[in-house]
């Protein structure tokens, strides 16, 4: 039967790409199982029997994690150190264009309350909050001239992972997925890694797969709940005997329905999704088995404090999920918006806020980048680091040690397969306010991530509602200056 | 189109390169300037475009430099400071052509940005010289012309003649045949009648037949069998749940707000709802846009009208991004939430993507930008957030029917308490205690006496059970005033008017804050309690939530002795007023405050001894004799008979004893009657209340926005519609500050005109393609260049023709398309065929699909006889919620038939989404999907094996085979196989399933018939 397929649509296109849009477009009635597989076979035959030989040029990157500090990682508190702003504490923020804050009410200039050190061969400039992150410099691209498009976290969010601020646009990971499919049909092609002390705002929203096939969306794993996914463990009333004896009969009675049915592909795609449902059921709680992994990996990853225990478990789930074949993983750092705060959004305080929220992640991002890089895995390998907006070089209000959003002028940093390591990108001016040199937008950033893992993001197309859609909507050019 | 050579523009360098190597060069002479295009120059298309990008800033509507205004045609062409800078019929003579051109090397336009292209000089060139037309409204007369096949008039072709077959049962038939043939396809025969009755009942229903359905269809041999049984489906409630379904995922219909908080929308169910009536009644198609679009402003506006423009703000809504301090920020919400409207009625009534024509004109259909602003103008004045429905003679006309209701309840309970004042009077007598002294005494809805232990409800449902140390001892329930309370099951009816009674002891009066009796929300967030001394020391007050209804009151300090019982109740009147009785007595005197709470069936309950769910200080140290609910405000009589009829109360039970078997039989068809007669009262239409169809304001003038940015508006633009439509006219011909209920009155009008070529053809495809898995036009929400062409186009303008000709009825559409060889063609493959069309787009076979996940959830729930058919009203909701800034939503499996209903009443919330229907392809609320997808994945597997409803049910469906069929034996197996499949089982199906039966339980068949893929697939 699926030659039949591979027949019909071999007379449509050669291009591997316009040949899964045919399929997706047309509904032949594939699911993405088994348009997964087609394309594992086509990879397979084609060239090295790697299957991410990428779309549409070799790729750099097979795989992507990336760490989402959710809420607003303020950059000149982190990564931007910008003496000037000392000269400058307590006066006026003035002159230096529309303020984009959510209140509206800056106050006077704050020079950051930590204490900014050069770190590594490269000299880069670290705050003192990410002393793990310092150590990892030499290995990160940072881009200082990122702008967003919103003031306000959930479009900015939105933006963020799906390249627009309204709901119903699907992320960058169900992009990814719905490109190059799986590596490992055992586990999800895109995992999300919820923050152990709570969920984004918008929950769910936030690794949707939009108007692509449900297949492609973010499987959410409970890492501190009794059970990774929803219904992934065999209730505990139901007997192996009884679970086989009914498995038995329904595959008896699938396959005798697909012999009397023939012509219908996603009634074989069923077959195998029984026995891809049973491979999952084990090897998806495999990945939170740490029994062996070494007390010395334990602590790299800063299981050992209670600070950062969460994020480092997610963290090393990551590393796992990544070895074994998850295209994207994405580690979500913070919860909503509630009270107390337990995300990057620091109105309040800097201080209070950002100390805290570094030391959750910290040792546990810097402990995954070295276990990548010790492992090799960091050659073909994206890391990520990103937030969905900076903030203000002013206080919020006055005598009010805390920064409102801001969303002109912040930084991000990338990591390992193809980029230039050590390595500064984009200039702020000299308070961080707005892009001095280089601005680049998120589509920019979405253009890269694709070109790096073989996508060309102008040709990753999705047609809904009148629109091929892409991931960079009709904007992004690929970061050029950062690739090694 | 005009394309300017490379030779061309080489001698365009070279003069530029003269210009400014050479020296000024004297203006007005043509031969310096870029040619004029060649071709006859499109105002719309070409000009204004080009004029408001590069010109309107400067000298547009806000800004007028040199006193020179672009945007509207007079004050243009009569020029600016320094005179006319338009000459019609001369471009090289026209000053704008000069100065864009650079001709005069003073002056260059644009100062800033990019210079003019040749080619756009060209084309202004061109356009003067023409004439320099300038259309008086920039929204309607200069028309765009198109030839593309869906904006041309819908015409009805007649169908071809097809000879030598009796496969064409109607016409549909002759243009589906005419197709196969030229491809030299050959269709299928019939199906059997058991795939036909599946096929049926799924498509129109979402459900499968019953058993005794497929029996009769499959034995009845009369010819007009299957015409029945269509009518008979036609006419079903379920027709409009599964049908409005489809449209729900059109209109977008979302019940919470999505982005940063996703707020619940509590009350936008009442859309829902309209919409399934809508299906149900079959109101015509165009009466049915209209009201989505106007019906809050068109006469006579009824509350179905202001209930349905709800489509207008079903989509989310960014609650942060509008309240926020910075203004431009606003804004852009403002136009991404108008973006979502306009997309969504453009898409859904007209299949064209006027969305993509926001930044710029469309880059594939014939829609400029100012298209778009103009159906936005249309819409500007519509604001999200609830409002009221209701007009004053629709609450007259309600109000007068429900009186007329009660009062026939009134009579049969009376006739119950007469009834039951006999079996007392008797038991009275017996015991010689004399007949209590008003001898019915008021009727509750709930009495606890605590007799012989029990904590039954001695009138209805609402039985308690005890938590902590309570107990019940010596008649009385036991209160330690520490953890000890007692809860009672869900009320059993909705309550508004209503009275707490409570005869208590207080082992000790210095205590504060104890609950005696509560009627509260489930969760405790909103209550009304008979309070003891929590704001007063030896106090009694009416406590609630947040003390909205509570009032400290004058009345001496309680001073009873432990052994002596209060008797307290307080009474909430229809007027809203509180009144406390102590022994018979009011209690300080009678207020108003904070209005009354309606506790509906199902969601409340009663609570003794504490008052409320997680008041940690809210525990009564006390025992309770009995207590009472009312279901009305008692009177003051009432009140007193009551206290003085205490302990005279005879329990039902033995009531019931005492009657005799026919009394019994009476008695309980009067009760059930009421229950009936209050059912009547529910589902009577709401005379009033709120709902979520947005607020009307009258909007400032629309402006177009160049490339779509807030800060950058341009030229003023007039309500209308699609320009490219020139019958009926998208000009409306109204002003820029037309009343906000006249633009969409207007905008309503053409849409269901008969001659716009878009809504009866969009409709017509729709319905196909629910019919078939696939429209005739593969993108039923694009009807655009980029959307599929229609693989039968004089079939969908038959059909769209037809549709109108019978008054927009879509159940004409359903009959003439089911009675069609077409659709009643058995969905056998064939491998030829299959090579020429592997599809079936052609319809060689009936192409088979895979249920919708609602329809596999309500399927299960159905044949396991646990379908809760119940149609209407709030919501249920499958979650809790908790709030940290946003809400969440923790999806639980719940039990009870409250949710055990078709899966089309589920909340619908952003980002609580059921595990179960979101694998099966459920989409997001808020993308607008005119098709759902067909995926196949191994977490589906693992659902439909793991998922707590599945195996719930897999039990009940056993429990029902074997109460129906017998414990063992092939009958339930049989009768299983109908169920789920219509059939009987064949092969070896009965002897492995009867085998597995008795080794694992019938459950276990039950399992894997849920997990078939015959199941879930329709063919």
């Amino acid at each position: 039967m699926y030659a039949e397929h591979e027949a019909a649509t071999e007379q449509t296109t050669s291009d591997p790409m316009s040949r899964r849009h045919f399929l997706w477009k047309n509904g032949v009635g594939l699911g993405g199982l088994a348009l997964t597989w087609m394309l594992q076979r086509e990879a397979a035959a084609n060239g090295d029997g790697s299957v991410t030989g990428g779309l549409h040029f070799p790729a750099r990157a097979k795989r992507v994690v990336q760490i989402f500090c959710m809420g607003g990682m303020s950059q000149m508190d982190t990564f931007d150190h910008k003496p000037a702003l000392e000269k400058l504490h307590g006066k006026k923020l003035q002159g230096r264009g529309e303020l984009r804050g959510f209140f509206g009410q800056p106050g006077l200039i704050m020079k950051s309350p930590f204490e900014f050190k050069r770190h590594g061969k490269s000299g880069s400039w670290v705050s003192s909050i990410l002393p793990n992150i310092a150590t990892c410099v030499d290995e990160c691209c940072f881009l200082h001239s990122m702008v967003a498009k919103s003031n306000n976290h959930t479009p900015a969010t939105f933006q963020m992972n799906t390249g627009f601020t309204l709901n119903g646009f699907p992320c960058m990971g169900s992009w990814l997925s719905y490109g190059l499919g799986t590596e490992n049909d055992n586990l999800p092609s895109f995992v999300t890694l919820p923050d152990p002390r709570g969920m984004p705002a918008g929950g769910s929203i936030n690794w949707a797969a939009g108007f692509l096939p449900a297949a492609h969306q973010g499987v959410a794993f409970n890492t501190s709940g009794s059970e990774l996914v929803r219904d992934l463990r065999t209730p505990a009333d139901v007997s192996a005997a009884k679970r086989k004896a009914g498995l038995t009969l329904l595959n008896d009675m699938n396959r005798k329905f697909l012999t009397d049915n023939p012509g219908n592909s996603d009634l074989a795609a069923r077959l195998r999704s029984y026995e891809l449902a049973g491979a999952m059921q084990l090897s998806i709680p495999e990945a939170q088995d740490f029994s062996g992994e070494s007390p010395a990996i334990r602590s790299l990853y800063g299981l050992d404090n209670k600070a950062s225990e969460g994020i480092g478990r997610n963290c090393l789930i990551a590393r796992r999920l990544l070895e074994r074949g998850v295209r994207f993983v994405q580690i979500i750092n913070g919860g909503a918006f509630g009270s107390p705060r337990i995300n990057w959004d620091a109105h309040e305080s800097v201080v209070k806020n950002h100390t805290k929220m570094a030391a959750s992640m910290d040792q546990p991002f810097a402990g995954l980048i070295k276990d990548l890089n010790q492992r090799g895995m960091l050659d073909d390998t994206l890391v990520l680091l990103t937030t969905e907006f900076g903030r203000g070089p002013a206080t919020q209000g006055i005598n009010r040690p805390g920064r409102d959003h801001h969303p002109d002028a912040f930084t991000f940093f990338m990591a390992g397969a193809g980029l230039k390591k050590g390595f500064h990108y984009g200039e702020s001016d000299d308070i961080g306010f707005a892009v001095a040199d280089k601005p680049t937008t998120i589509h920019d950033f979405h253009a890269t991530v694709l070109h790096m893992m073989g996508i060309d993001h102008k040709k990753l197309t999705y047609y809904h509602n009148g629109i091929q859609r892409r991931l960079t909507d009709v904007h992004g050019h690929v970061i050029k200056g950062i690739i090694a | 189109m005009y394309t300017h050579s490379n030779k061309c523009r080489a001698a365009w360098l070279i003069l530029l390169f003269f210009f400014f190597t050479r020296g000024p060069v004297p203006a007005g002479a043509e031969g310096e300037l870029p040619p004029a295009a060649g071709h006859q120059v499109d105002f719309e298309k070409e000009i204004r475009p080009l004029l408001s990008d590069r010109c309107f800033k400067c000298h547009g509507a806000k800004k007028q430099k040199s006193g020179l205004r672009l945007d509207v045609g007079a004050s243009a062409l009569k020029g600016g400071d320094s005179g006319a800078v338009i000459r019609p019929g001369k471009s090289a003579e026209s000053r704008l052509v000069l100065l864009v051109s650079g001709a005069d090397k003073k002056v260059v336009m644009p100062p800033r940005g990019k210079r003019l292209t040749p080619a756009q000089i060209g084309l202004l060139r061109a356009w003067i010289d023409q004439g320099a037309a300038w259309p008086e409204d920039p929204a309607g007369s200069a028309r765009i012309e198109s030839g593309h096949w869906s904006l041309q008039p819908v015409r009805k072709p007649a169908p071809p003649a097809i000879e030598g077959t009796d496969w064409v049962r109607n016409p549909i038939d002759a243009f589906v045949l005419a197709r196969l043939r030229e491809k030299g396809l050959k269709p299928n025969s019939m199906a059997d009648r058991e795939t036909v009755i599946r096929r049926l009942a799924f498509t129109l229903l979402g459900l499968p037949p019953s058993p005794a359905e497929v029996k009769a269809f499959v034995d009845d041999k009369d010819p007009a069998a299957y015409s029945d049984l269509v009518e008979r489906l036609l006419a079903s409630p379920h027709y409009g749940e599964h049908w409005g379904r489809h449209w729900l995922d059109v209109a977008r219909y979302t019940e919470s707000q999505g982005f940063e908080y996703d707020r619940l929308r509590n009350n936008a169910w009442h859309y829902r709802d309209y919409v399934i009536r809508s299906f149900n009644s079959d109101k015509p198609y165009d009466r049915f846009m209209m009201e989505q679009v106007a019906g809050d402003v068109l006469k006579p506006v009824m509350s179905d009208g202001i209930i349905a423009t709800s489509l207008l703000v079903c989509g989310p809504w960014d609650q942060a991004g509008n309240s926020q301090r910075n203004q431009t920020q606003r804004l852009k919400t403002r136009e991404e939430e108008m973006e979502d409207l306009v997309s969504c009625v453009s898409q859904g009534f007209l299949g064209m993507t006027v969305n993509c024509a926001r930044c710029h004109a469309h880059k594939f259909d014939p829609i400029p930008q100012t298209d778009y602003y103009r159906i936005k103008s249309v819409f500007d004045g519509v604001i999200h957030g609830e409002r009221d429905f209701g007009s004053q003679a629709e609450r007259e006309a309600r109000q007068e029917k429900v009186a007329a209701l009660n009062a026939q309840i009134e009579k049969l309970t009376a006739r119950v308490g007469e009834l039951e004042k006999t079996a007392r009077e008797r038991i009275h007598a017996r015991k010689g205690k004399k007949a209590p002294a008003a001898p019915a005494g008021p009727q509750p809805i709930a009495l606890w006496n605590f007799e012989n232990g029990s904590l039954q409800d001695q009138v209805g449902g609402m039985h308690a059970k005890l938590n902590g140390s309570a107990r019940v001892e010596r008649g009385r329930l036991i209160l330690d005033g520490k953890n000890s309370f007692a809860s009672t099951a869900p009320l059993g009816r909705d309550v508004s008017e209503k009275t707490l009674e409570a005869w208590v002891h207080l082992p000790t009066l210095d205590q504060g804050g104890g609950g005696v009796i509560s009627l509260q929300v489930n969760n405790g967030s909103v209550f009304d309690s008979i309070v003891y001394a929590e704001r007063k020391k030896r106090a009694w007050m009416a406590g609630s939530n947040g003390f909205v209804r509570t009032r400290d009151l004058s009345a001496p300090a309680e001073s009873s002795a432990p052994a002596t019982a209060v008797h307290m109740a307080i009474v909430y009147g229809a007027d809203n007023s509180i009144s406390l009785y102590r022994n018979g007595q009011l209690y300080g005197q009678s207020y108003k405050q904070g209005g009354r709470i309606s506790y509906r069936k199902g969601q409340a309950q009663v609570l003794f001894g504490l008052r409320h769910n997680g008041a940690s200080n809210g525990f009564l140290k006390g025992e309770i004799e009995q207590a009472a609910l009312y279901g009305r405000a008692l009177s003051v009589e009432e009140i007193r008979t009551s206290f003085s009829s205490r302990g005279s109360f005879v329990p039902l039970e033995a009531v019931l004893k005492e009657l005799t078997a026919k009394q019994r039989d009476t008695r309980a068809a009067l009760m059930a009657e009421a229950e009936k007669i209050r059912g009547q009262i529910n589902a009577l239409p709401r005379g009033g209340g709120k709902t979520y169809a947005g607020r009307r304001q009258q909007p400032k003038p629309t402006h177009r926005l160049i490339k779509g940015n807030v800060r950058d508006p341009a030229e003023v633009v007039r309500p209308g519609a699609l320009s490219v439509i020139s019958d009926p006219p998208g000009d409306f011909g109204l002003a820029e500050n037309a009343p906000e209920a006249e633009r969409r009155i207007h905008f309503a009008r053409w849409l269901a005109d008969p001659k716009n070529p878009l809504p009866a053809r969009v409709m017509a495809n729709r319905v196909w393609h629910y019919h078939f898995g696939r429209g005739i036009v593969g993108s039923p929400n694009d009807f655009g260049s980029l959307g599929e062409a229609p693989t039968h186009p004089e079939l969908l303008d038959w059909l769209a023709a037809t549709f109108v000709e019978r008054g927009w009825k879509l159940k004409e559409l359903h009959r003439l398309i089911v009675h069609s060889s077409a659709w009643l063609q058995a969905s056998t493959w064939d491998r030829k065929s299959s090579g020429i069309d592997s599809e079936s787009r052609l319809l060689w076979r009936y192409p088979p699909r895979r249920l919708e996940a609602e329809s596999i959830r309500d399927s299960m729930l159905a044949i396991s006889g646990k379908l809760n058919t119940q149609m209407g009203g709030p919501s249920y909701r499958p979650f809790s919620i908790s709030n940290f800034g946003s809400s969440f939503y923790k999806i639980k499996d719940q039990e009870g038939p409250q949710f055990d209903r078709r899966s089309v009443y589920r909340m619908n919330v952003n980002s609580g989404k059921d595990p179960l229907l979101d694998v099966f392809d459920c989409p997001d609320p808020s993308v607008k999907s005119p098709r759902r997808q067909s995926t196949t994945t191994p977490l589906q597997a693992l659902s439909l094996m793991n998922n707590s409803l599945v195996q719930r049910l897999s039990k009940s469906f056993a429990a029902r085979l074997q109460q129906e069929a017998g414990t063992g034996g092939a009958g339930p197996i049989e009768r299983a196989w109908l169920y789920a499949f219509a059939r009987k089982p064949g092969g070896d199906e009965l002897q492995r399933c009867e085998t597995i039966a008795k080794e694992h339980g019938l459950e276990t068949v039950c399992w894997v018939i849920f997990n078939a893929s015959e199941f879930l697939y329709v063919r």
